[in-house]
């Protein structure tokens, strides 16, 4: 088994330049900006289908060839590295200890669109990310591997790093836009999709950190080494997260299709202090409880589809078994309705409302209408507003409710009595 | 022109064009919040759901305001589907609506009050506490902010930003604590946020004006134009007895758009309603009944025929302008007509020129005379004395020179806060300006007629008040003098009426008043010449 992202997590510190380039980093960079054309590019990281880590694996390869190939104008990549899907730290280990890794994929991936400008939008609590790469772009400049003449040639690339301030939705790629253009981080209607209207109106093309991370690679060693790694329609290794009720809690590089099993046990060391796990939450909030039972499935997005949910970001969370679901879906419940962005309406009133009945069922007052009331409330949300937040409300709401139904039918109110609700008179 | 099917209905439309407006073509009304013509479409309020069809793929439940009607689009707003959804959006708009609607001014007219009946379940499930938020503060000149009732469509927002120019709305806060809000410490400041309560579907912008006035379905409405300069905004007047108690813009795309300007909306309030009016007239320092008045005027014109100086105002109708070129010109020195200057318009709808029908002067072809040479007009010996429309005109050529006799007909306020305006609750002691004869005039709410704006869109205005008892309106007075003169003028009395007549003095093929399009009727640049019939 091969590692190619994660071999630096374990120093002190950053790997700086001089280090990085004594192990060969940005020879590929070179390579690239020298004999190949932006196509061929393109066309390798097609061929080595790679998808996008940010939890929705569409193919990046695709996505690039969006991009117009005639320029009429300035193009950009915009780096989301605005990680904040609960139960995912993958990133910020490729920015605090790698940055130069994620700084090669940007050469790399501006030269493949024709993008002289990167944005790198960093989650605004990833201080030590953010001063890390601050540091390695100072490098990059002062090495002349940023700005212009790369490599002797007459291409040039520029990386902005730009805060985010703490928004969970603006790592949704168009509110991501939205917010650094300096508006509300609001998710934009589709289309125009962003390889057509991004970034200051020009074209722009999304991609997650760890996504990036993984065109260097590809680049150096070729489609056909990386498409022998992970599952044939999900290659390539990915960086896992395991949280929660485990031994021992980290970012563990494996090859997609390993099984939730092997990371938790194997890896993880087993649920902490040898006891039983209640659920497990395979790739982040949104991808909802899995229960012990499943936890043979692979992770890769097929198999996971097939489970019922989403690989999301590789983001493990295990469940001990003496936290009730109903106690961790209200986590979520509170953290969703806390972090939609609230322009649609179905999903402002819809994450709010789940939100207060979940609680009431915290409180041992929920009642038995209300099970159909909240498959309601998703189902007259879900799909129906700009972006894809009320299916990440209802991802665990959804599971919580089918999987661990008896939970909740445990807090309902003794005599049901209908829901105390406070008159709304006003003056 | 693409063709697309909505409801099993076939309709054509310009490329561009959504379907929401594709829909509205064929009078099928799709609901909708944040969607506004005349702003930019955020898709947000999720409430024009409808199904689109296509040959070969699954049916589609989208959003009416962002898909645009192309050709061969099979669409139906009827289906199960988008019924449900525009129900279940519903059900989420009304969750934390307060439902005070027995204390809103907007209810009746209110989408969200409509489309709950029209689309919503008659049941509420939402049995949760609700948002406590502020209820009632003032955020500018005028306009009050409820934000439990706002179901954040951001139009209002939108409004200030795009049209306005005047970006002082935003959403604050995330999620379900977002509210409409200023920016602290600096209210709207704009001439259009009178907007705001038009603009809003629901209750939560209303004007201060018309706070608790009335329920919206006890008010009379006519439609008409704004005198408030010479745009000519499309209006509609709603009186409820015999009170002006709320101003709103009609659409014309011709005129004005959506919207119209605050120094006319609110303007108008305060013109039509006019608190100390004289009503009686003025002769030779005694008070006259306003038809003693009229006869009494109408004989000293005609007995000093060829002596007087007559100024016309922009506030008379094209109708009243007409009658007045052909019976007073034969009997005058000279016609004529102060332009208003444009003071303090913007570049949107208000121009300014606070001289409503100032067009129709200049079309029907009268000389136009500086405020500041009316003195050396009055100078020439020949004249033995003004003849003037225009009450504010009148006081500033008094406090120039003083007139040596004026004739004023117009309405005139007590008060009014001018230094000859008299005690506002006092009789006068004098006639109004020291005026030989003072014939007090109507508003323009109180006569029907039609006004030509600055770019020749002439419109009709109804009547939407009554004048006091025994006023002589303009028109009667000029039939008076007409009648005193002998003077027939069979073209006009025997169009059939006067603004087929006027319309025919203006080189374009008659129309009666009710004829007019409600848009108003473009008479266009290059009109025939116009020839003096006097």
């Amino acid at each position: 088994m091969e590692i190619y992202l994660s071999n630096e997590f374990a120093r002190e510190g950053p790997l700086l330049l001089a280090e990085a380039r004594a192990k060969g980093r940005y020879r590929t960079a070179q390579r690239v900006f020298e004999s190949l054309k932006p196509e061929q590019v393109v066309d390798e990281v097609k061929n080595a289908g790679l998808r996008g880590r940010g939890g929705a694996w569409f193919p990046t390869g695709i996505k690039w060839s969006f991009m117009p190939k005639e320029l009429k104008g300035p193009s950009y990549l915009v780096v989301n590295a605005d990680e904040g899907e609960p139960g995912t730290f993958k990133d910020r280990r490729i920015m605090e200890k790698d940055p130069h890794l994620l700084l090669e994929g940007i050469l790399i991936s501006c030269f493949a669109i024709r993008a002289e400008t990167a944005f790198l939008y960093i989650r605004g609590e990833y201080r030590t990310a953010h001063d890390v790469l601050a540091d390695a772009i100072a490098e990059l400049e002062a090495a002349g591997l940023l700005g212009g003449d790369l490599f002797g040639t007459n291409r040039r690339v520029n990386v902005v790093l730009h805060r985010g301030a703490g928004a969970y939705i603006c790592g949704e790629e168009t509110a991501l836009l939205n917010s650094l253009e300096g508006r509300r981080g609001e998710p934009r209607p589709k289309p125009p999709f962003p390889a057509v209207w991004g970034a200051f109106g020009r074209p722009t093309s999304v991609n997650n950190v760890e996504t990036l991370a993984n065109v260097p690679a590809i680049l150096e060693r070729g489609s056909v080494w990386y498409k022998a790694m992970g599952t044939p329609l999900a290659p390539g290794n990915l960086l896992f997260g395991v949280s929660g009720a485990v031994e021992r809690p980290g970012c563990y590089e494996l090859p997609l299709g390993t099984t939730a099993r092997e990371l938790i046990d194997k890896h993880a060391g087993g649920v902490r202090g040898g006891g039983r796990m209640r659920a497990f939450v395979p790739g982040g909030a949104s991808t909802g409880f899995l229960p012990p039972d499943k936890i043979d499935v692979p992770m890769d997005p097929e198999s996971l589809k097939k489970a019922g949910t989403m690989l999301g970001t590789g983001g493990i969370v295990v469940i001990p078994e003496e936290v009730s679901i109903v106690d961790a879906e209200r986590i979520f419940s509170r953290f969703f309705r806390h972090e939609t962005c609230g322009q649609c309406s179905p999903c402002r009133e819809g994450a709010a409302w789940s939100d207060q009945i979940v609680a009431r069922f915290q409180r041992g007052e929920g009642r038995r209408e209300d099970l159909a009331l909240l498959e309601e409330i998703m189902r007259g949300s879900k799909g129906m507003t700009i972006c894809v937040f009320p299916d990440a409300f209802a991802g665990p709401l959804a599971t919580a409710l089918t999987q661990f139904r008896g939970e909740f039918e445990r807090r309902m109110a003794p005599a049901a009595p209908a829901a105390t609700s406070e008159p709304t008179t006003h003056a | 022109m693409p063709e697309l099917t909505i409801d099993g209905r076939k309709v054509d439309v310009p490329a561009g064009t959504n379907v929401i407006e594709a829909a509205r073509k064929l009078s099928i009304d799709v609901p909708y919040y944040c969607y506004h013509p005349a702003l930019t479409p955020v898709g947000s309020c999720r409430m024009c759901q409808v199904e689109i069809h296509d040959p070969g793929r699954p049916l589609r439940v989208t959003i009416a305001c962002r898909t645009e009607a192309t050709q061969g689009l099979n669409v139906s707003t009827t289906g199960k589907e988008c019924v449900a959804a525009r129900a279940a959006t519903l059900e989420f708009l009304l969750a934390n609506h307060p439902l005070d609607c027995p204390i809103c001014d907007k209810a009746g007219e209110c989408d969200l009050q409509d489309f709950s009946y029209r689309h919503g379940s008659g049941v509420g499930r939402f049995e949760e506490p609700k948002r406590q938020l502020v209820k009632h503060e003032l955020i500018g000149d005028h306009i009050l902010l409820d934000q439990e009732r706002c179901i954040l469509c951001t139009r209002c927002v939108r409004f200030m930003g795009e049209y306005a120019k005047s970006p002082s709305l935003v959403v604050a806060g995330r999620g379900d604590r977002n509210v409409i809000a200023t920016f602290p410490g600096e209210p709207i400041h704009s001439n259009y946020e009178g907007n705001l309560a038009d603009v809003c579907p629901v209750g939560a912008l209303t004007l201060k004006e018309f706070r608790f006035k009335s329920r919206v379905w006890d008010l009379d409405v006519e439609e008409s134009i704004c005198t408030g300069c010479d745009r000519n905004c499309s209006i509609l007047l709603e009186t409820k007895r015999n009170k002006l108690l709320r101003v709103r813009p009609r659409m014309n795309l011709k005129v004005n758009g959506h919207f119209m300007c605050d120094v006319g909306r609110f303007g108008l309030l305060d013109h039509c309603n006019p608190v100390h009016r004289e009503e009686l007239g003025w002769v030779k320092g005694a008070r006259r009944s306003a038809a003693e008045t009229a006869d009494l005027l109408a004989a000293a014109l005609v007995a000093e025929k060829g002596r007087w100086l007559v100024l016309l105002s922009a506030r008379l109708t094209t109708e009243e302008l007409l009658v007045a070129r052909d019976v007073l010109a034969p009997l005058a020195r000279e016609v004529t007509f102060v332009p208003a200057a444009a003071e303090g318009g913007d570049d949107l709808l208000f121009t300014g020129r606070r001289a409503a029908n100032q067009k129709a002067l200049e079309l029907l072809g009268f000389a136009s005379c500086r405020e500041e040479d009316v003195a050396n007009l009055v100078a020439d010996p020949a004249i033995a004395g003004v003849l003037c429309f225009d009450a504010p005109l009148a006081r500033r050529l008094s406090a120039r020179k003083p007139l040596r006799r004026l004739a004023l007909v117009d309405l005139f306020r007590r008060g009014a806060g001018e230094p000859d305006g008299g005690a506002p609750d006092q009789e006068l002691a004098a006639s109004p300006l020291g005026a030989e004869f003072f014939l007090p005039g109507t508003l323009f709410s109180e006569k029907e007629g039609s006004y030509v704006n600055l770019d020749g869109v002439l419109q009709r205005a109804a009547r939407a008040q009554r004048a006091p008892a025994g006023t002589v309106p303009e028109l009667q007075f000029l039939r008076a003098v007409a009648a005193r003169a002998g003077l027939l003028l069979p073209d006009l009395f025997s169009k059939p009426d006067l603004t087929w007549a006027a319309l025919e003095a203006l080189g374009h093929p008659g129309r009666t008043l009710r004829q007019i399009p409600d848009d108003g009727l473009e008479l266009g640049a290059p009109v025939a010449a116009v020839t003096r019939t006097a």
